[in-house]
């Protein structure tokens, strides 16, 4: 198995659309799951006997092989992006529906009290105290779904919208690991800077963490 | 969902000539292009190329964005869609507006008793077997046909030549195709059907890919579903079976637009790219891009600026 | 939807969809040897890497990390490449599903040989006892907890993945969902799906009990930390 190394520089321009491509279709998943996960969190966090029920469901949801969410979307949402963001979306809310329960739990009763204490109707305290301080937790939980959205993305390809998948199916169908080895390396160093994003991200948006630190 | 795709779903699902005919005029309406119109749809908003899973239909795909980009239409290739049962509901909801097919095998996916095997009838017949909203317009002098294929062992071994001959080794041979043969006329189906060949094993493989190949080059299967263009099949010296009660109708490639997209100068562009097809040519391309890892939408691009059709 | 599920309910229930070579029992077993293989080779790298680390303390870095590098590689990407290096083979189902599983038990066995309160390890040397005595009486009993939820996560997505083998041309309940996509026969893709979810669920709530059984004669090793 060789690899073509001449094949690289005639393909930058390729190579950056199917990032592009790749990236359409993760950051929408993973901002979807949380639009959707946030809520159903606080949810199961405030009302005990729907706790069990919601993580469990996410857990399911989790066991289910990622190929066969996209196939099973295909006759609700067709051939189409919708049908690849809405799978990862779907993928990404176990670890999103659980980080953020367990961030919530981590908030001390006290704070919680306080807040009440001075005023604060639910939503407020919710807004401006329980979520600030979960965020770190909730953080961890987009940090590790952002990798899986971004390494599952490629599953897509079996319905033509892999992003950097794409790579796979040519090389595959072609006999040619070149395509395959630039899939995964980028595949791989797009985590990576998601990751180190989103750590910085977090950096900036926590300064009281910062200054106890 | 746009709005444009609502009412371009809408549209192909009109059943009236005259009614699809409106189309040109409400889109120009909602001021997305002027012009279009003739010949049914419109091409002026541009069209979304699909393609199927394997190698010929992504090359295919890009040559008839080479053709319409020459005429001026703004064109973008999907490549690697999935099986044809896939893509064709894809075609048919509007998620895609053209795609690179192949006659018989189309019309048996819409009408699978269907008797024609000569290109000319099959186009008819797929005239009138096409759904509301879809349309097969001039087919390619092009073919790639499914042949089903032994290595020279296992013919020389059972004395293979024909699939008649297969039907002396019912329910001792292994099958390999893509794993929608199965349920096919030009598979499983059609073999049993016509000549009344039954299979140990079928296994579900790949389209002419590197899984149907490596489990014919191993042995794992005996009997692959490969195409003749392959150009596995004469470095291999695989041998193709003959067909004599033609299970396998004649495979000219044909696109399949959605109506509401098809107007004179798709037509005309895709026309005049199937004439200049030759099964010779396509076969070569088709090398350069497996063999010699050459880049489809590349040597789609350069054929078509040799062959007039872009300006170099 | 509901006819969906009425087909499902037949195509689950049919005897002829149990039997065959392509029945719903030889592609479960495929699965099932797939990836119990898998998982018990993962197991035997992933372990001794874990325990030395968190025994040692060296390479505590890696394997922290190891387990965002596994989630960040692309299985279907790795799947392809020792396709193309190896040929038809079962070897690329098994590389990426056990490439899969050693880092989430890497991680797992480390951070369970991390939770191990030092003072318990020193009074152990202090003792007299020798390495591979605090390893396996002392450390290894304590880490044991977190080191199977490493094998039961790694186990699920092991099972989840194990998909995939359907893809170059091999078994198990991949088939159906692959051959359903193809075929566009969705009956046959929730199928598949399900069963492998009943499987994943199944085998992890087996080895829960494992653990439990393991763990019933025994004072529960304090997590609080």
């Amino acid at each position: 198995m060789t690899v073509d190394w001449g094949w690289f520089p005639d393909h930058v321009d390729d190579l950056t659309t199917l990032t592009f491509d790749h990236l359409s279709t993760a950051v929408p998943a993973v901002l979807f799951g949380l639009l959707i996960a946030v809520p159903l969190a606080v949810i199961a966090h405030r009302v005990r006997p729907l706790r069990g029920v919601l993580l469990g469901l996410s857990n399911v949801l989790f066991t289910i092989p990622s190929i066969a969410i996209f196939v099973l979307l295909l006759p609700i949402t067709g051939l189409t992006r919708t049908t690849a963001i809405t799978g990862l979306t779907i993928y990404t809310l176990t670890v999103l529906l659980r980080n953020t329960v367990e961030g919530l739990d981590s908030v001390p009763a006290k704070a919680r009290e306080a807040s009440t204490a001075m005023g604060a109707r639910p939503l407020r305290t919710l807004l401006t105290v329980e979520l600030p301080l979960a965020f770190p937790v909730i953080m961890a939980g987009v940090r590790v779904s952002s990798v899986m959205a971004i390494s599952l993305v490629s599953v897509a390809s079996y319905i033509g919208y892999g992003g950097l998948g794409q790579l796979f199916t040519d090389g595959f169908q072609r006999n040619y690991p070149t395509p395959v080895v630039a899939g995964v390396v980028l595949s791989l160093l797009l985590a990576l800077v998601a990751d180190a994003v989103l750590v910085a991200i977090q950096w900036l948006c926590t300064p009281w963490l910062r200054r106890r630190a | 969902m746009n709005r444009r795709k609502l009412l371009g779903g809408l549209l192909a699902g009109a059943s009236v000539p005259t009614l699809a005919a409106c189309s040109g005029g409400i889109t120009s309406l909602k001021g997305d292009g002027a012009g279009g119109g003739q010949g049914g749809g419109s091409s002026a908003g541009g069209l979304v190329i699909g393609t199927a899973n394997f190698t010929e239909n992504q090359l295919l795909g890009y040559l008839y964005a080479e053709a319409l980009g020459g005429a001026g239409i703004k064109t973008s290739v999907r490549p690697n869609l999935g099986s044809r049962e896939i893509v064709i509901p894809a075609l048919q909801q509007g998620d895609i507006d053209l795609l690179p097919e192949y006659q018989g095998n189309l019309l048996l996916h819409f009408d699978d008793k269907a008797p024609q095997t000569q290109a000319g009838d099959l186009q008819n017949a797929l005239t009138v077997a096409l759904p509301n909203g879809l349309e097969a317009l001039s087919y390619a002098a092009a073919e790639d046909k499914d042949v089903f294929c032994v290595t020279r062992e296992t013919a020389d071994k059972h004395g293979l030549r024909s699939f008649s001959d297969l039907k002396k080794q019912n329910g001792k041979l292994v099958f390999g195709g893509p794993a929608e043969d199965k349920n096919r006329v030009v598979g499983l189906v059609g073999l049993k059907n016509r000549y009344g060949v039954t299979f140990k094993e079928f296994k579900a493989l790949d389209a002419s890919g590197p899984l149907v190949k490596g489990a014919l080059k191993k042995g794992d299967v005996d009997v692959a579903n490969l195409f003749s263009t392959d150009p596995d099949i004469e470095a291999n010296g695989w041998v193709i079976l003959a067909d004599p009660k033609a299970l396998i109708p004649a495979q000219h490639i044909v696109p399949v637009i959605r109506g509401a997209k098809a107007d004179t100068k798709v037509r005309k562009a895709l026309a005049k790219l199937g004439g200049a097809l030759t099964t010779h040519e396509l076969a070569r391309l088709n090398k350069l891009v497996d063999k010699e890892k050459k880049d489809p939408d590349e040597v789609a691009a350069d054929w078509a600026a040799d062959h007039g059709l872009t300006k170099k | 939807m509901i006819e969906l599920l009425t087909n499902l309910g037949h195509w689950l229930t049919s005897g002829a969809q149990w039997s065959g070579p392509d029945g719903i029992a030889t592609r479960l077993l495929e699965h099932l040897q797939y990836s119990a293989l898998a998982t018990l080779v993962a197991a035997l790298i992933a372990l001794p890497v874990g325990l030395l680390i968190g025994h040692t303390g060296r390479g505590a870095f890696l394997a922290i990390n190891l387990s965002g590098f596994g989630r960040a590689l692309p299985t279907v990407g790795l799947v392809t490449l020792v396709f193309l290096a190896s040929g038809l083979s079962m070897w690329p189902v098994y590389v990426s599903l056990v490439a899969l599983a050693v880092p989430v038990i890497v991680t797992n066995t480390y951070a369970g040989m991390a939770a191990v309160d030092p003072e318990v390890r020193d009074a152990a040397r202090g003792q007299g006892m020798r390495w591979h005595q605090v390893l396996f009486q002392v450390e290894l009993p304590l880490a044991l907890p977190l080191i199977m939820t490493g094998l039961r996560l790694a186990c699920t997505q092991v099972v989840a993945t194990a998909t995939i083998a359907a893809y170059v041309s091999f078994g198990g309940l991949g088939r159906y969902v692959f051959d359903g996509l193809a075929q566009r026969d969705l009956v046959q893709v929730l199928g598949g799906a399900v069963l492998v979810a009943v499987l994943a669920i199944a085998l992890d709530l087996a080895l829960a009990a494992v653990q439990r059984l393991a763990f019933r004669n025994r004072p529960a090793p304090s997590q609080a930390h």
